[in-house]
C-alpha cells in the first residue's frame, strides 16, 4: 500500500535488490508503514497491527523488531515458505494477478512479471531462523509443516492456532437456510418442525441451485441436528455431517412462541432484545454472543476445509456471514437472510465475494426489523419468492 | 475409607487403569456417562465431538522430558472440553506384568535385545494396545493417550499403521530437550523421590538417574518422519514444530493447547479475597473492610512462611537454593481482590490484574436475600437445585458460562512458569480448582473454600495434589464461604440425593462440602469404588477424620505417598507401592 502510493504499477526491476533507486524507495515505504503503525498504536485503543510486507532479510526484521521494542510493541513474525513450485504458480495466478499492482494488465504478462519479482526477492531472501531471537511462526508448504518459535503469551498462541487452520487454496462456502418449515408458516420461533410443502420443494430444487453455482465441484454438506435442515439437505449428492453447534439459537422459554406471544407474555424481554439483540439472552436460552462462542469449532473447521455447503438456521447464518463479511456486531443480528436462497461466499485476498441464487419458490418472510411490530415483515430486499433475475445481487465486503 | 490405591489394586484392576484418591485429582477416573464436562459446549449421540474422529496420541521422548506430564495435561484439557479421553501409561503395564519389586531386563529398550526381552516387550505392548482399542471402539472413547517412550521410527510407523487399520489417526507428541538444566530440574522434582534414592544428596541422585537412562535407552531417534502426524516440543516450548497435523479440529486444538504448556513443575495457590465494607453488593465494588485488610495481612504472612519452609526443606535435601520458583499473583480487577494483594505487592511480588477473573455475575439476584430470591424466583430456585452448574438465574451467569469465559485464563495458567497465587471470588476458584483437579461439573458449585485456608495445588507427574494451608486466628464469622448468590439451603422441599446443602452454608469448618463419598462411583462393579472424584478432600468422614488432620497446619500426603505418585513413569526399578490411608493417622 505504502509503496503503491509512489509506484502504483511497478515493474519487476523495482524489486531488484541491486537497483539503488528501488532499494531506497522500498526502504522509504517500509519506514512510512512502520511510522504509521507506531502512530496508530499511540493514538487509538489499538491492540494488533498487521505489517503486510515481505521482510525477507534478517536485517529488515531486526530493524522492525528494534523499532517495535522501543515502542514496547510485541512482534510476531509470520513466514509462509513454499517449496512446492506448483503451489506457488497457482497462488500467483489466483491471487497476484488480481492484485492492485496489475490492474488493467494482461494476466499472463502479469504472472511473468510477478515471477521475475519473486526471483529478485529470492536473491536476498533469508528464511527465519531461531538464532534471530524472534517470536515467529513459519508455515511450510501451506501447513504441511509449521515451526513455531518463542511464543510468549496466550494471544500469540491464539493467533498461531488460527494461522495453522488457514489455507490459501481457492474455495467457496455456500450458505442456505432450511426450506420453509411448518413453524415458519405459523410464525413460531425455534422448535424442531418438519418442512412445509414449499420447504420440501426447495429441498428438491437445492441440488440444481448448487449445481448452477458450484459446477462439478465436490462439496461437503454440513447441517444442524434439527429436522428442517436435514430434510432440506437430503437430496444433495454429497457427504453430509450433522453439527450440534449449527443448531438454531436457543430461544429458551420463548421456544415455540410467535413474536406476538412473546411480546404479550414477556414484554420487558421483547423490548430488551430490540435494544441489544447481540447480547440479549433469552430466558433459559442463548444470545447471539453465545452462538458465536459455540461456533468457534465451526469457524476453525471452515477455515481448514475447502468447499462446504452449510444448511442451517437464520441466526447461525447471520453469525457465519458476519465473520466472513466482517460485519459489525450490532448489525449482524438484524441482517435479512431470506428463505429459499443460496448464498455463496468466496474469500479472496482483498475481499470476500458474495453471490446469491434464489429458488423460484415462494416462502413466508421470517424477518422482523428493529423496533417494529411483533410480527414478521415483508423483506426490504423484495418480496421473497417473486421472480428475480439470478443471481439477484452481488456484494463485496471491504 | 481406604481410598488411596495400592500396587495390588493397580495390578488387579481389569484394565490397569489408575484411580484418583482423596487428595489426588480425578484425571484417571472415567467420567460418569452422559454427563457434560465443565466447559463442554454441546453433546452428541455418539459421545464424540467436532467430527474429529478417534485419535491416539502417542508420546515420544526419553525419560524426564515431561511425557507423562504432557499426557495428563492434554487429557485434563480435552476432558474439560468434553472430549472423552483416557491416558494409558505403558509403565503401568510394564510394572504389572513383571510384578512388584521386579524390573524389566537390562536390554529391554535395546534395538538388538535378546529374544526373551523382545517377547516380554511385545507382551506388554500388546496388552496396552488392546486396552486402547477397547476404549476407542467399545467405550465411546475419542482420544486415547498412549504414554510411552516410543524411541524408534520403525516402531512409530508400526503403531500408526496398526491404528489406521481401525480408522484411528495417530498423533505423536515428542518432548525433546537438550537443555540440561530443564532435564535435571525435572529429574529432581519428579523422579528421585523414589525409595531407591532415600538418603542420597539431590544432585548425586540426579546424576545417577541420568546415567542409568543413557545406558538403558541408547538408541533413541527424534521424530523426522514426514508422513506421520507429529508435534515436537523443543526445550519445553521454546520451539514447537508441527508436522502434517491438519487432519481435524481436535488435532489443531491440541497443538494450540501445547503451545501454552511447559514441562516445568510449579505450584498454584488459591486464596479468597478479604471481606469488604459492602459485602452484598456486586455493583458497588467496595473496598476492603478493616477485617478484610487484617485477613489480607494474615493470608500473606501465612503464604510467605509456608514458602519459606518449603524452600528450606528442599535445601535440606541437598537441592539448589533457588529451587522455589518466583511467585506471581493474579487478581481480578475488583477492588477487594486487588487490595487483598497489597501486602504481597509491598513485599515485592508481581501482581497482575485479570479482567476475566471476575466473579460469577449475579444478574437480578444482586443484593437480594435468600428469602427475597425464594419469594421472587421460586421456579428458578427449583431449577437451580436440579442443575446448579448449568442453570442461570435471570440475567446471571452460570458456572458453565464462567468456565467457558475462563478459557484464556486456563491456558495462561498452563503457560505461567512462576508459582502462582490467584486471589479471586469463590465462584472463580471453584471453576479453576475444578479444572486442575478434574472435578465433575456437578461437583464444582459445591466446592467449599473457607477463608481460613490457602489451597495449594502441587503437580506431580501423574496427577495434581491438593493441600490446604491453614490461616490461623481469623475471626470466626469471616471464615465460611462467602454469602453465595445461590442460596440452595433455603430451598426446603427439594431433595437431590447427591448434595446436602445445609452443610455448605452452615458448616464453617475446614471440611469441604464437596460431595465426596456420598457420590460414590458408578463405575463397573468389577472395579474398586472410588471416593473423592477429584473433590477437594473426601468428606465421608465428616468432621471427625478430617477435623483431626486439619489440626495440623497443612494437610499433605505423607512423603511415601508422593513417591508412589511420582515413581511410575520410567523404566527404572520401582519398589512395591505402599498403601496409605490418611485418615488412619487420626
Amino acid at each position: 500500500m505504502y509503496r503503491r502510493t509512489n509506484t502504483p504499477n511497478p515493474p519487476a526491476a523495482f524489486f531488484d535488490n541491486s537497483n539503488p533507486e528501488g532499494e531506497r524507495l522500498r526502504r522509504a515505504a517500509a519506514s512510512a508503514a512502520v511510522d504509521d503503525m507506531v502512530k496508530w498504536f499511540k493514538n487509538e485503543n489499538s491492540t494488533i497491527a498487521i505489517l503486510d510486507a515481505t521482510n525477507s532479510t534478517k536485517m529488515r526484521r531486526q530493524w522492525i523488531k528494534e523499532r517495535c521494542d522501543a515502542e514496547r510493541i510485541e512482534t510476531l513474525f509470520v513466514e509462509s515458505l513454499c517449496n512446492d513450485k506448483s503451489l506457488v504458480m497457482a497462488n500467483i495466478v489466483e491471487v497476484k494477478t488480481t492484485s492492485p499492482d496489475y490492474v488493467g494488465q494482461d494476466p499472463e504478462a502479469a504472472a511473468k512479471d510477478f515471477l521475475d519479482r519473486i526471483r529478485k526477492y529470492e536473491e536476498v531472501y533469508e528464511p527465519l531462523e531461531a538464532s534471530e531471537n524472534l517470536t515467529f511462526i513459519k508455515i511450510v508448504d501451506v501447513g504441511a509443516q509449521v515451526i513455531i518459535n518463542a511464543i510468549r503469551d496466550y494471544i500469540q498462541s491464539r493467533m498461531v492456532y488460527y494461522l495453522m487452520n488457514l489455507h490459501i487454496r481457492p474455495r467457496s462456502i455456500w450458505l442456505s437456510r432450511h426450506g420453509e418449515s411448518e413453524f415458519n408458516l405459523s410464525g413460531q420461533i425455534g422448535g424442531d418442525a418438519n418442512l412445509s410443502h414449499r420447504g420440501q420443494l426447495y429441498a428438491r430444487t437445492l441440488p440444481n441451485l448448487v449445481q448452477e453455482s458450484a459446477g462439478d465441484r465436490k462439496l461437503t454438506v454440513w447441517t444442524s441436528t434439527l429436522k428442517r435442515t436435514i430434510q432440506t439437505a437430503r437430496f444433495l449428492p454429497f457427504e453430509k455431517l450433522e453439527w450440534k453447534a449449527l443448531d438454531e439459537l436457543d430461544s429458551g422459554v420463548c421456544d415455540g412462541l410467535t413474536y406476538g406471544e412473546i411480546e404479550a407474555q414477556y414484554p420487558a424481554d421483547f423490548r430488551a432484545r430490540d435494544e441489544d439483540k447481540y447480547n440479549y439472552r433469552y430466558l433459559g436460552g442463548e444470545s447471539y454472543r453465545d452462538v458465536v462462542t459455540r461456533l468457534e469449532p465451526i469457524i476453525m473447521e471452515l477455515e481448514r476445509s475447502e468447499n462446504i455447503i452449510i444448511v442451517t438456521h437464520q441466526a447461525v447464518i447471520r453469525c457465519i456471514y458476519a465473520y466472513f463479511m466482517n460485519m459489525a456486531q450490532e448489525k449482524s443480528p438484524w441482517m435479512e437472510v431470506p428463505l429459499h436462497t443460496l448464498i455463496r461466499l468466496t474469500p479472496g485476498p482483498y475481499k470476500t465475494d458474495e453471490q446469491r441464487w434464489k429458488a423460484n419458490i415462494p416462502a413466508v418472510s421470517t424477518w422482523r426489523g428493529k423496533g417494529s411490530a411483533a410480527k414478521h415483515q415483508e423483506s426490504p430486499l423484495g418480496t421473497p419468492g417473486t421472480e428475480l433475475p439470478e443471481p439477484v445481487m452481488k456484494a463485496n465486503a471491504t | 475409607m481406604d481410598t488411596l490405591l495400592t500396587a495390588e489394586v493397580y495390578a488387579n484392576s481389569p484394565r490397569f487403569r489408575r484411580r484418583s484418591s482423596v487428595f489426588v485429582d480425578a484425571i484417571h477416573d472415567m467420567p460418569e456417562t452422559q454427563e457434560l464436562a465443565p466447559a463442554q459446549l454441546y453433546s452428541t449421540e455418539s459421545g464424540r465431538l467436532f467430527h474429529s474422529g478417534r485419535i491416539v496420541i502417542a508420546t515420544v521422548g526419553l525419560p524426564a522430558r515431561g511425557k507423562t506430564h504432557i499426557s495428563v495435561a492434554v487429557a485434563r484439557y480435552l476432558r474439560w472440553l468434553g472430549v472423552k479421553t483416557h491416558v494409558f501409561h505403558l509403565g503401568d503395564y510394564r510394572r504389572s506384568t513383571v510384578g512388584p519389586g521386579k524390573d524389566v531386563p537390562d536390554d529391554y529398550f535395546f534395538v538388538n535385545a535378546s529374544p526373551s526381552s523382545v517377547l516380554l516387550r511385545n507382551k506388554i505392548l500388546k496388552k496396552c494396545r488392546e486396552d486402547i482399542l477397547n476404549f476407542l471402539e467399545h467405550e465411546n472413547g475419542q482420544v486415547a493417550i498412549y504414554d510411552a517412550v516410543n524411541p524408534r521410527a520403525g516402531g512409530r510407523q508400526a503403531i500408526a499403521k496398526e491404528f489406521a487399520k481401525h480408522k484411528i489417526e495417530t498423533l505423536f507428541i515428542e518432548s525433546s530437550c537438550d537443555d540440561q538444566r530443564i532435564i535435571e530440574e525435572n529429574v529432581r522434582s519428579v523422579k528421585i523421590s523414589s525409595p531407591d534414592y532415600i538418603g542420597w544428596n539431590d544432585m548425586d541422585a540426579v546424576r545417577d538417574y541420568l546415567a542409568r537412562i543413557n545406558a538403558r535407552i541408547p538408541d533413541f531417534e527424534s521424530m523426522h518422519e514426514k508422513d506421520l502426524h507429529w508435534v515436537k516440543i523443543v526445550n519445553g516450548g521454546d520451539q514447537v514444530i508441527v508436522n502434517n497435523c491438519k487432519f481435524g479440529y481436535l488435532s489443531q486444538r491440541i497443538v494450540f493447547y501445547l503451545l501454552n504448556l511447559h514441562i516445568k513443575s510449579r505450584q498454584t495457590y488459591f486464596a479468597r479475597a478479604g471481606t469488604t465494607t459492602e459485602e452484598e453488593s456486586y455493583k458497588a465494588d467496595a473496598h476492603l473492610s478493616e477485617e478484610g485488610r487484617e485477613y489480607a495481612k494474615k493470608m500473606s504472612e501465612t503464604l510467605f512462611e509456608h514458602r519459606k519452609k518449603e524452600r528450606q526443606a528442599i535445601i535440606d535435601r541437598g537441592g539448589p537454593d533457588n529451587a522455589l520458583k518466583p511467585l506471581t499473583i493474579w487478581t481480578s480487577t475488583r477492588k477487594r481482590t486487588v487490595e487483598t494483594a497489597f501486602d504481597l505487592a509491598d513485599m515485592g511480588y508481581r501482581v497482575r490484574q485479570r479482567t476475566q477473573l471476575s466473579q460469577l455475575h449475579p444478574g437480578d439476584l444482586e443484593k437480594m436475600s435468600e428469602q427475597d430470591i425464594l419469594d421472587k424466583f421460586p421456579e428458578e430456585v427449583k431449577k437451580h437445585a436440579q442443575d446448579p452448574y448449568h442453570h442461570r438465574y435471570p440475567r446471571a451467569e452460570s458456572y458453565h458460562d464462567l468456565a467457558v469465559r475462563l478459557e484464556p485464563i486456563i491456558l495462561e495458567l498452563e503457560r505461567e512458569q512462576n508459582d502462582l497465587l490467584i486471589i479471586a471470588h469463590e465462584s472463580v476458584l471453584r471453576v479453576l480448582y475444578g479444572y486442575l483437579m478434574a472435578c465433575n461439573a456437578t461437583d464444582i458449585p459445591k466446592l467449599d473454600f473457607p477463608r481460613n485456608e490457602i489451597i495449594e495445588i502441587i503437580p506431580s507427574s501423574y496427577s495434581n495434589l491438593a493441600k490446604r494451608i491453614k490461616i490461623r486466628s481469623l475471626p470466626e464469622h469471616i471464615v465460611p464461604n462467602s454469602p453465595d448468590i445461590i442460596p440452595l439451603s433455603a430451598v426446603p422441599s427439594i431433595s437431590v440425593s447427591s448434595f446436602t446443602n445445609g452443610d455448605e452454608i452452615t458448616s464453617g469448618s475446614a471440611t469441604p462440602s464437596a460431595s465426596g463419598a456420598s457420590q460414590g462411583s458408578s463405575q463397573g462393579a468389577s472395579e474398586t469404588p472410588i471416593v473423592g472424584k477429584g473433590a477437594m478432600v473426601s468428606t465421608s468422614v465428616g468432621s471427625g477424620g478430617l477435623g483431626a488432620v486439619a489440626d495440623a497446619d497443612e494437610i499433605s500426603l505423607p512423603p511415601a505417598a508422593q513417591a508412589e505418585q511420582d515413581l511410575e513413569s520410567d523404566p527404572l526399578p520401582v519398589r512395591e507401592k505402599v498403601a496409605i490411608n490418611p485418615t488412619a493417622q487420626s
